[in-house]
């Protein structure tokens, strides 16, 4: 096998090399133009003369907010250019709908009727632009009674039905470490986008894209619909004991680990590791020789016979046993750990970028996937506001160096 | 803009896509629905040996019969026993016509039928493998096991979810199993993009813990940046940068009701103190900026909590999103089923399966207006296709067949 470094040169084309994105989305897309430029395309992100909002938000470099520091901008806009314009004048919408004539995919995440009020609605543009992919991504979509409803990436959560089941039966619903609703949003509207491209390449014809940040979680849940549509009972909050306790985390000696019985023997392993500490109790028992018994009415007594030999383990005890058995056996990592983790940074999934300014060297995570031929590439950092000003309404829209400054600025 | 649900647009972007899967359980077989859904003909290599796995085709729970559905609606299925001679040299046929081999076994599987990577290009040159696992096919923990939960716990999701003064809770479901899914169709598609440019296919390798990992937001960058002691912890439903408050779930009247508030800026904190009702607190000096209000949320908190446990909380999303204000129910699964807006938009979808029962599936969560997809039946049974597969899309015949049925080919 390739040393993964050698597979990452730069040299490789990327799958969507040559594709122009004006990408107007705010934070419920701006991980879709992220994965897009990652694997090559050209995203232009269009910015209020004075930077986008999104620029204060946290963490920042040093802990101060200020130019280039802001880490959600520096990771959510790697690989883009950006142009600043005046979208609140006439001209800048002028100008907005020339650069979205010469891209393939339109990317928003407007309120649903605003992008038709300003001339900018799909088949006004798609008129002169056939080919054009043009996808939307709103909290509920662009049709239904809930269309015009606000939402965050907690309500989005919450509506798509995954935060009722997070959490504990005794904590209130809990949201996803991260704003995984507005990730979903975005990794299903990539989806659709590539899906259309697809369809391009093949026919030449684009078409409009209707995502629905709800929708995207309600696809994501895993159980909670095939749950209730299959058993009619909704699914509840069980913490880590998901699916019953063969699929759980214990809280160890050092932390928490998971361990998954998924097999007999992994259950019987487990059990005959607690008999030769001592803290096995009754156990060993052949009533208790089913794993699927952690499902039935003994929980209580069986969880708190594993809690309390869990306790006794560390993390690293744990996962050295079940993985050298062959069992999913793991630690709940810390922050640092996953910093540190040998085969992520072995796999070239972190990349190390030193600062021009000699400040610390930043760590990037990488791609979701892996493409041999073709590969994840950080070939830029995040943009400064109308950085690319020049290279785009000049360079694309043939504008004069006057005309720019003048709409620009 | 509003889409003519009615049009007659359809075509689908994956016709001629014809897909070789070999994945079992939830994240591949989500992976390859994504492609069925859009017209791939998708051929699911079954065992024997995995009818009750998680979406195997004699789930033992309604749950997993619902599983099997949704995950695996409209695809083909076909028995092979690749223990035999004749069962390997059937896929091999396959892979002859396939545009993408698509399987999540463990690392030694497919070498050991004479199916790894370099054994399928030299049958079929142009074609598309996708490899998904746990930790990645290369690397020092390539061979290590991962479930869902054990990639959750690994990538940091487990220690980070919950809240400061509980134990974390992670993600409840395998949010890792839908998110390298996800991941293993954006690949096949950028890879059929690819081979539709230069004509290189190419072999895939997803890792779900890279597809977690690479949700994990600013979480790297700070540490790097800002040293160990910008490690985040749990922060609740509260966020860790940003602002916002009030910013949760608040419960309401009923039983385990909840309603999901999340207040920003200085106008959505006035709309919502008109919604409701102005009451004194509102007025309350701990409450007047932003900064405050993320400064004092344990007590606003509680006063916002006063207010909807009087109220339902579909009110209490009524009321404040007449305002503006973003709000939502925290939705069970019960709600989703009679969610209004789901059900205008035709979120779930009932197909009929091949004992001509109807099987409530989940559709693709985008509407494209030129290819809409389309599920027109639920999962196969086991083994339901053999007969297509081999007749029509490989020639075989009858005589063929039988030889391999004799030899226990599709046990």
């Amino acid at each position: 096998m390739t040393d993964p470094a050698e597979q990452s040169n730069s040299s490789q084309p990327q799958p969507l090399s040559g594709y122009r994105v004006l990408d107007l989305s705010g934070p419920m897309g701006v991980y879709c133009g992220k994965l897009m430029a990652d694997m090559g395309a050209d995203v232009i992100k269009v910015e209020p003369p004075g930077g986008d909002p999104t620029r204060d938000i946290g963490p920042f470099v040093g802990g101060q907010p200020g130019p280039g520091r802001s880490l959600y901008w520096l990771h959510f806009n790697t690989n883009k250019r950006s142009v600043t314009l005046d979208t609140g004048s006439p001209e800048g919408v002028s100008l907005l709908r020339r650069l979205a004539l010469a891209c393939a995919v339109l990317l928003e995440t407007c309120p649903p009727g605003h992008m038709d009020s300003l001339g900018l609605g799909y088949e006004s543009l798609a008129a002169e632009s056939p080919g054009l992919v043009y996808s939307s991504i709103t909290p509920f979509g662009q049709t239904g009674p809930y269309r015009d409803f606000k939402a965050s990436d907690l309500v989005g959560f919450a509506m798509g039905g995954y935060m009722y089941v997070t959490g504990w039966p005794d904590t209130p619903p809990t949201r996803l470490w991260g704003s995984q609703a507005y990730h979903t949003a975005s990794n299903r509207a990539y989806i659709a986008i590539l899906l259309a491209l697809y369809h391009r390449m093949m026919t030449g014809e684009g078409q409009y894209i209707d995502v629905s940040m709800q929708e995207a979680v309600a696809a994501t849940t895993e159980h909670v619909n095939t749950t209730y549509n299959y058993t009619g009972e909704p699914a509840v909050r069980c913490g880590f004991r998901h699916g019953g306790q063969f699929i759980a985390t214990w809280k160890c000696k050092d932390g928490y680990a998971s361990i998954t019985t998924n097999t007999q023997q992994a259950w019987d392993d487990l059990r005959a590791w607690m008999d030769r500490d001592g803290m096995a109790g009754d156990l060993r028992d052949e009533k208790y020789n089913d794993r699927f018994i952690l499902r039935g009415e003994n929980s209580d007594h069986i969880e708190g016979l594993i809690q309390r030999w869990a306790l006794l383990h560390t993390r690293e005890e744990i996962t050295e046993f079940g993985q050298s058995n062959h069992h999913p056996w793991g630690p709940a990592a810390t922050p640092e750990e996953i910093l540190e983790n040998e085969q992520l940074w072995a796999r070239g999934f972190f990349s190390r970028v030193e600062p021009p300014d000699g400040g610390p060297s930043l760590v990037y995570p990488g791609a979701p996937y892996r493409l041999t031929e073709s590969p994840w590439q950080l070939r830029r950092t995040a943009p400064a506001p109308g950085e690319h000003n020049a290279e785009v309404l000049c360079g694309i829209l043939g504008l004069s160096p006057q005309e720019m400054e003048r709409l620009s600025a | 803009m509003v889409l003519n649900a009615d049009s007659h647009q359809t075509a689908l972007a994956l016709k001629g896509i014809r897909v070789l899967d070999f994945t079992w359980i939830h994240a591949g077989p989500s992976a390859t629905r994504i492609l069925s859904d859009q017209g791939a003909e998708v051929i699911k290599v079954e065992s024997n040996n995995a009818l009750s796995v998680v979406g195997g085709p004699a789930s033992a729970t309604a749950r997993g019969l619902g599983q099997r559905h949704n995950w695996n609606a409209g695809k083909l299925s076909i028995s092979l026993n690749m223990k035999t001679p004749q069962a390997v040299d059937i896929a091999r046929r396959l892979v002859a016509v396939s545009d993408v081999v698509a399987e999540n076994f463990s690392g030694r599987v497919m070498p050991s039928w004479g199916l790894d990577y370099d054994s399928i290009r030299a049958i079929n040159p142009g074609i598309i493998m996708l490899s998904m696992s746990g930790f990645g096919r290369i690397g020092p923990w390539k061979d290590r096991v991962s479930y869902g939960q054990t990639l959750q716990a690994w990538s940091g999701f487990t220690q980070l979810t919950g809240f400061p003064d509980t134990d974390p809770s992670g993600p409840a479901s395998a949010y890792s199993d839908a998110v390298g899914g996800m991941a293993g169709a954006q690949a096949v598609l950028l890879a059929l993009i690819h081979r539709a440019r230069t004509g290189r296919g190419q072999w895939l390798d997803v890792s779900q813990f890279e597809s977690l990992s690479a949700l994990l937001e600013t979480l790297v960058l700070d540490m790097s940046a800002n040293g160990p002691a910008a490690a985040m912890t749990r922060s609740g439903n509260r966020l860790p940068h940003g602002g916002g408050a009030p910013h949760g779930a608040y419960r309401c009247s009923g039983e385990d009701r909840w309603v999901a508030i999340s207040v920003f800026s200085d106008d959505e904190w006035r709309a919502f103190v008109d919604a409701i009702g102005n009451p004194q607190w509102t007025e309350d000096q701990r409450f007047v900026t932003g900064e405050d209000r993320c400064r004092n949320a344990d007590t606003l908190d509680s006063f916002v909590e006063s207010w909807t446990m009087q109220h339902t909380a579909e009110d209490v999303m009524g009321l404040l999103q007449a305002v503006g204000v973003a709000a939502g129910v925290v939705q069970t699964g019960a709600d989703l089923s009679r969610d209004p807006q789901l059900q205008e938009r035709g979120f779930f979808r009932r197909v009929m399966d091949h004992q001509g029962e109807y099987r409530t599936i989940e559709s693709a969560p985008y509407r494209l207006s030129r290819t809409p997809g389309n599920v027109t039946r639920g999962a196969p049974d086991f083994g339901s296709d053999l007969t297509y597969v081999l007749r029509e899309v490989l020639g075989m015949s009858d005589d063929e067949l039988a030889d391999c049925a004799i030899a226990g080919a599709f046990d």
